[in-house]
Parts: C-alpha cells; structure tokens; sequence
C-alpha cells in the first residue's frame, strides 16, 4: 500500500522532454521583439565569430536572433491553433457522439421559425439595413402563427451524426497540407489568420476520436443506469461522460501541438501562410536552397525542431501511459505522418 | 458493387464542394483591377499600348472575369440581384465537366497542359516512393517479428524518424548526399533531361538517378508509421491459435508469415495505404520544391504562392482524383486480401 503514496516518478527522457519545452517556452518569451536587421559586413558566415555566433543567413540576419524569433512564432502559433481545434473537435465529436442521429429533436415549430427568419434575413442581404429591424417581428410573427397551428408541436430529428461525419469527409477528401496550402493561398498571409486557418482545418482527427470515445462510454450499462434514473443530459455529459473521455484530449494535446508545428514550418518553408517579415524555423530552413552549403542554416533549426517535436511526442506518450496504461499509443502518434 | 458507387458518389460530391468554395473563395478574393494591372505591366508592349480601357476588356473576357461571380449577387441599393446562367462559377462548372481547367494566369497557357507536363515527373516520383515504402514496410515488419531484439531497437528508431518533418529530412538528405563538401553522390536538383544522347534505357537510368534522394526521403517519412502499424498486426497474430496450428503441421516459419499471418494482419493496414498515395503526392510537393523537380507539387506550391488560382483549382482537383483512385484500389485490396469481405 505504501507504494500508491509515493510521488510519480519521472524518467530521464520525460524530465529532458520538459525541460526543452520550458526552454522552448522561455525562448519565445523573451526573444527580441524588434525586427532583426540585416547585417550585410558578414552574409553567409559560419559559426564561430565573435558578433553572430551561430552564423549568418544569405540576407545577413543573425541565425540565434532568428532562432529565437522563430521560437516565439511557433508559440504563438501552435498554441492557441491547437486549443482551437481541440475545442472544436470535442464540441463536435461528442455531440456526434452522443446524440447520434436521433438524440436531438426539435420541434417543428422552431425549426420552421428558425428556417423562416434564415430565408428574410438572407433577402434582405448581408449588410444591416433599416429593414433588418423587422427580422425579430419575423421570428416572433412565425413563432406565433405556427403555434396557432396544431402541426407545430410534432418534433423531428437532427442527424447530427450524419452532418459531422459528412463534413470531416469534406475536409478530408483532399491531404491537409494541400488543403492547408489552397486555402493558405486565397488568404492574406497573417499571424491570426493562419491560426484560424490551421484549426479550421485540423479539428477532424480529434473530433473523430472523441465521437469514438464518447461512444464508447455511451454504450456502457452504468451510462444507461443513468439515464434510466432520469439525470438531465447537461448533468449526463457533464459528469459521466467528459470524465470518462478527456483522457482523449490529454494524449491528444501535445500530440495536435506537434502536428501544428510541423504545418507550420512547412508552409514558412514553402513561403506561404506567414508573412515574410515573420521569422520562423522553416523560413530559416529555406535560405539553405540558395545556399545549398550553409550546413548551419540546417543543423540550428533542425535540431530545434526535431528536440520539440519528439518531446511533445514523450510527452504524449507520458499521458497516455497514465491514463491507460495498455493502450496503443504508438498507433495514435502515427496517424498524421506526413506532414 | 453497391458500396463502390456509393464510395464513388460521395468523394465526387465531396470533391464538387471544395473545389467550388475554393473557386468562389479565391475568385472573390481575387482584385480585378490589380489582377489586369500586373498582367498588362509585365508586357511591355501592352503596356506601351495607348488604348488600355479596350485591352482591359479584352484581358477580362479571356479569362472570363466579366461576368457577375455566381447567379445572385448582393448590390448595396437594389438587394439581390438574379444573373441567370451568364456567371463565372457556371461557366466554369461546364468548362470543369467537358476537362477544360481554364487559363493559368501567370503563364498564360492552359492548365491541362501544365498539369500533364508536370504529371509526367510527379507520377513515377510517387509510384516509386509507394512501391519503396510499401515493400520496405512488408519485409521489415515481417523480419522484425521473429528477432525480438532488433524489434525493439528499430522500433526506437523508427519513433525518433517520425519526429522528423519530411522537409527536414530531405533538406538533411540534400546536405549530406549531394553537398560538393561532403559526398556529392546525387545531384542536388533537375532532372537532367537536356543532354537527349542515350537511349531508351540512358534515359530511364538517368531519371532514377534524379529521382533517388526525393524518392528516398518520402520512403523515410512515409516508413514508421506503415510499419508501427504492421508491426502490431502481426504481433496480435501470432499470438492466435492458427499460428500454432500452422507450425505444427510443418510449415516453416517463413511460409507461416508470409501466407497465414500477413493475409490477416494486413487488413487493419489497408485503410492506411488509402491515405499513403494522396499523402506522397502531398509530400511531392516539398520535395519537388526543394530539388527543383518540375512536377505537380511544385507547380501547386508555386501557384499558391503567386496567387495563380486556375492552376491551383487543377491541381487540388487532381489530388482528390487521385485518393479517390486509391480508395477503389483499397476496395479491391480488400476482397483480395480477405475474401470474407463482400462489397
């Protein structure tokens, strides 16, 4: 019994894997926030001098000063874009999940209110008019009227399974780095917009995974125990189900964050996406293209990226381990390979 | 038959949607004005020409940007407005139905045309790196499975290659192999298709030799989570009786896994290999940047980075083609892999 007490131990390689992330934070935290200028002296030097002491690029720019820069980027990023789409994938996927095809009913009467208002405002146009004022007394109008009617009160069911399932099929018809670059062109290159962007796009895999996981749950007897004992749905999800799924968000995590930041090092690699004054680890990597001897331009940022990638990857691996320590992690981490 | 065409209808549909909020995205996004500027300044002999509101026009028709954008439009005093059929997105829609892609805007030519020249390298590109991978991917899960040593050490190393972005890999593969101070084994870019000197099979050797290191890397990338994948297939296998029943009956070891146990441990791998076509092709895209290859990938990394939506709308077109080839094929895989299985 005494061992349950004891404190979780960490490994070497979990403890090296945090580490290099509060590094990786720190970087970001304190890079200099002016835009690097290019030092023309020294173009294309190697490491070792006593001013640029990683090197410089073609351009002049000091590699470490980009580093660091870079590593704000990425933060800035990879962060949010994946709190983004893990928000969206779960709402999402357990709705799927869990109301299935037939679990949300509404009655005709909203349905149509709904429908109708929908149809005045898309008459009177996108923009707000005078006119505009007179959508409420749609709504209200039709709420009324078709409560009059006997028919309103008959319900149907919203195949919110159906919809979600179709529209990650969508998203999925076409490889994400494709997708990811098509609409990255269409855009205008900017920090925010690449966020929105990346979680617009990548929020399929983990609502896939939650619509599985709240499956799952949904079809245990305890589950139906409660529903039998006649708690409410919010209570339903709130505490039995979210319980019993979020270790899914919590492998899922570093993993989406990882994912995040080889997309976005290959779109600034690619030149789309971020603007070019944005430093970024993968615009670093491309200077190696017009100077196809500069081994430092790879070596620093390849280093950097591989170090934080496999430690979100430990991390993952870290979490999955806890919460259930059978389950094939290995398979999750593989899904997205490629990008 | 009936989950084929099902399959089938639903990816066009899919494919229907993208490409069309794609086209209206990029077409109302595109500045017209600008668009016919930078045309008409980039020829000096237009430019030079005194007329400019007529060439404007001109310019315009030939791209087919003079009509309204889709059949209704939103005109601050009137409210909607109904064009009829006159509009861009149905114009382009029959064009798109009848194989006509449009005009590339940067270079003028058609984009059927850009997208078969490019094809022409992308193609042996990705069909090589499918058959690398997968072939790696069968011999090296099966032999990892009777040497639990080794299993493990390369499983470790495959972890630590899929922390690496294919970029990285292959801007690593460029510097080491085909760096004129370090080994210079490989060239770094082209093809090398302009000395036309040898024959049939010059010709073919050359190509492969351009060919290896991008085909290299994206057989690196696309290698861990192909055999992670296998390699658990295989072990739940083993563990089944009929492996047992199998070895004592007298079949060897080999025969053991490569006719009993590989037919069932494939299955939960085939859904894998639908994404790996569409996925290399992906992949093409920052290989063939960087070696310079004259292929699909680049012209779709290029036509997104100058805004050349025609070729764009192709390209993405032809990659959902492309996966959705690979998902007939893996429909097929599955019949023949496993019998049971009746679409």
């Amino acid at each position: 019994m005494r061992q349950l007490c004891f404190p979780r131990s960490f490994s070497l390689r979990q403890l090296l894997a945090a580490g290099w992330l509060l590094l990786v934070v720190g970087a970001a935290t304190w890079a200099p926030s002016a835009a690097l200028a290019p030092d023309l002296a020294h173009i294309s030097q190697p490491p070792g001098g006593t001013e640029h002491w990683l090197g410089t690029d073609p351009q002049g720019l000091d590699v470490w000063g980009a580093l660091l820069q870079g590593a704000r980027t990425l933060v800035l990023v990879s962060v949010p874009a994946s709190l983004l789409t893990l928000l969206l994938g779960t709402i999402l996927g357990s709705a799927a999940g869990f109301l299935r095809n037939s679990g949300w009913q509404v009655s005709w009467r909203s349905l149509s209110t709904l429908l109708l208002t929908a149809l005045a405002a898309l008459v009177l146009g996108p923009r707000l008019v005078p006119a505009s004022a007179w959508l409420p007394g749609v709504a209200a109008g039709s709420w009324i009227l078709l409560g009059r009617l006997r028919l309103g009160r008959r319900r149907v069911a919203v195949p919110l399974d159906a919809l979600v399932l179709g529209l990650m099929s969508l998203l999925e018809s076409v490889p994400l780095l494709i997708l990811v670059l098509a609409a990255a062109a269409v855009q205008r290159p900017s920090l925010g917009g690449l966020v929105v962007l990346l979680s617009l796009t990548c929020w399929t895999t983990p609502a896939r995974l939650m619509r599985a996981a709240t499956l799952q749950v949904s079809a245990q007897p305890y589950l139906e125990a409660a529903r039998a004992a006649g708690i409410p749905t919010g209570r339903l999800l709130v505490r039995h189900i979210w319980p019993n799924t979020r270790h899914v968000l919590l492998v899922r995590f570093p993993l989406t964050i990882a994912l995040l930041i080889g997309l976005e090092t290959t779109l600034s690699f690619l030149g789309v996406g971020l603007p070019p004054e944005v430093s970024s680890w993968g615009q670093l990597l491309a200077a190696v293209r017009f100077a196809p001897t500069a081994w430092w331009l790879v070596l620093w940022p390849g280093i950097m990226l591989v170090s934080t990638i496999l430690s979100l990857h430990i991390m993952a691996q870290n979490q999955a381990n806890d919460v259930t320590p059978t389950a094939g992690i290995l398979s999750k981490i593989n899904e997205t390979i490629i990008d | 038959m009936r989950v084929l065409l099902r399959h089938t209808a639903r990816a066009l549909v899919a494919v229907w949607l993208t490409l069309s909020a794609l086209f209206l995205l990029s077409r109302s996004v595109t500045d017209q004005a600008a668009f016919i500027q930078s045309t008409l300044t980039s020829n000096t002999r237009l430019d030079a020409q005194t007329n400019q509101a007529a060439l404007t026009r001109q310019l315009l028709h030939r791209y087919g940007l003079d009509v309204p954008l889709f059949y209704v439009s939103w005109q601050t005093p009137t409210g909607w407005r109904w064009h009829g059929c006159r509009n861009q997105y149905h114009y382009w829609l029959g064009q798109l139905l009848a194989g006509d892609l449009g005009l590339s805007y940067r270079q003028g030519t058609p984009v059927r045309e850009l997208l078969r020249e490019a094809l022409h390298y992308t193609l042996p590109l990705t069909l090589l790196a499918t058959v690398g991978s997968v072939a790696l991917a069968l011999g090296l899960a099966v032999s990892l499975s009777y040497r639990p040593r080794f299993r493990r050490l390369m499983l470790l190393a495959l972890h630590g290659v899929q922390s690496f972005p294919l970029f990285l890999v292959a801007v690593g593969l460029l510097l080491l192999l085909a760096n004129p101070d370090a080994l210079a084994w490989f060239p770094a870019f082209g093809l090398g298709l302009e000395q036309e000197s040898g024959g049939w099979w010059q010709s073919t050797a050359d190509l492969l030799y351009h060919l290896a290191l991008p085909v290299l890397s994206l057989v690196i990338v696309s290698l861990p989570g192909l055999v992670v994948q296998l390699d658990g297939a295989i072990r739940q296998e083993l563990a089944l009786a009929y492996v047992a029943t199998a070895r004592s009956k007298g079949a060897s070891r080999r025969r053991t896994l490569w006719r009993h146990v590989l037919r069932n441990a494939l299955l939960p791998t085939l859904a894998q290999l639908t994404d790996l076509l569409p996925n290399l092709v992906a992949g093409s895209v920052v290989v063939e940047v960087l070696f310079a290859l004259p292929g699909m990938g680049r012209l779709l990394a290029e036509a997104a980075a100058t805004q050349d939506y025609p070729v764009l709308l192709g390209a993405v077109g032809l990659v959902a083609v492309v996966r959705l080839a690979a998902q007939w094929l893996t429909d097929v895989a599955y019949q023949l892999t496993d019998p049971r299985i009746r679409l």
